[in-house]
C-alpha cells in the first residue's frame, strides 16, 4: 500500500465534480478532499490531473462562465502534445478504446506514479494498466 | 476574501514570465543544502528550488480556500470525515476500502477521544478495529 502521487479524473468525474447536485458529486469531493489534505501536509505530494482529451468529451471548456467551480479546484491539465498523442495511439491501436481512454493511458504513463483514477468505467482502465505494465488503483464512481 | 481567492487563484494561473528580484532570509543550512543538490545536478538552481517550494505551498493554500469557499455556496457538497476516509483508504489501495462499515463505525467511535479527528486518525482508528474483529 502505497501513496499515490497522481489522481486522474475520466469524463465520469468530471461531470460529478462540476454538478454540485450530481449524485456522485460528495463522493468526487471526498477525493478532492484527500489531495488537499496531503498537499497541505506536504505540499506538491498530490497532483489532480484531466487529460485535455478527457476535457473535450466532458464538455470542459476552461474559458466558458459554467466551469468557474471546475477551474478553481487547481486540477492540471495534462495536454495531447505530439508525444501524448504517439503514445495514445499506440494504446488505441492495440485495445481499439476511445479517444480519451487512450490519451489517460499516455498520461498514466508519462506521470509520476502511484496513480489513481477516478473512472466510471473499471474494466477498460484495467486493460489499459495490464497493456502498459502500470500498477493503478481504479477508484469506480 | 472571495476577492482574496480569486486574487491569489488569477495570480497563481498567470503566466509568470516576469521575474523581480527579491531579498529572502534563507536558513544557511537550507541555502548550503540547495546548492549541493544543484551542483548534483538534482535541480537547475536554489532560485527554481524556492520558486517551486513557494507555488507548491501556494497551490495547497489555494485548493484549501477554495474548498471552504465550494462548501459554502454548497453546503451539501462537504463529504463527511467517514467519506474522506474511505477516500483515502480507496486511492491507496488499504483493505479497510472494502470494509465500509468499520470505517464509519471508526469516524464515529474517534471524535470521542479526539478533537478535529482526521482521515489518518479513522484510518487508524479502523485498523484497530478490524484487527480486533480478526
Amino acid at each position: 500500500m502505497t501513496q499515490v502521487r497522481t489522481v486522474i479524473l475520466d469524463n465520469g468525474a468530471v461531470q460529478a465534480l462540476a454538478d454540485p447536485t450530481h449524485r456522485k458529486h460528495r463522493r468526487v469531493m471526498a477525493i478532492v478532499e484527500v489531495v488537499a489534505a496531503r498537499n497541505l501536509r506536504r505540499a506538491g505530494s498530490v497532483r489532480l490531473v484531466v487529460p485535455t482529451a478527457v476535457r473535450v468529451e466532458a464538455g470542459w471548456n476552461r474559458r466558458a462562465a459554467g466551469a468557474a467551480t471546475l477551474n478553481r479546484l487547481r486540477v492540471d491539465d495534462h495536454p495531447l502534445d505530439a508525444g501524448a498523442a504517439d503514445r495514445a495511439s499506440d494504446v488505441r491501436s492495440a485495445l481499439a478504446v476511445p479517444v480519451a481512454d487512450a490519451h489517460l493511458a499516455a498520461v498514466l504513463a508519462t506521470s509520476a506514479g502511484p496513480h489513481a483514477v477516478l473512472t466510471s468505467d473499471a474494466e477498460d482502465l484495467r486493460r489499459i494498466a495490464d497493456h502498459l505494465g502500470i500498477p493503478l488503483q481504479p477508484i469506480t464512481l | 476574501m472571495e476577492r482574496q481567492l480569486q486574487r491569489l487563484l488569477d495570480l497563481l494561473d498567470s503566466p509568470g514570465d516576469d521575474t523581480v528580484g527579491t531579498s529572502v532570509r534563507l536558513p544557511v543550512n537550507l541555502r548550503d543544502a540547495a546548492a549541493v543538490a544543484a551542483g548534483m545536478g538534482l535541480a537547475a538552481s536554489t532560485t527554481e528550488l524556492t520558486v517551486r517550494g513557494l507555488r507548491e505551498a501556494l497551490e495547497a493554500f489555494a485548493q484549501r480556500a477554495v474548498l471552504d469557499a465550494h462548501y459554502a455556496a454548497h453546503p451539501k457538497a462537504r463529504p463527511d470525515l467517514a467519506e474522506v476516509a474511505l477516500a483515502a483508504a480507496e486511492i491507496d489501495g488499504n483493505p479497510l476500502a472494502g470494509t465500509p462499515e468499520v470505517v464509519r463505525r471508526a469516524a464515529a467511535e474517534v471524535r470521542d477521544l479526539k478533537d478535529d479527528p482526521t482521515q489518518d486518525d479513522v484510518l487508524l482508528y479502523a485498523a484497530g478495529l478490524a484487527a480486533a474483529a480478526a
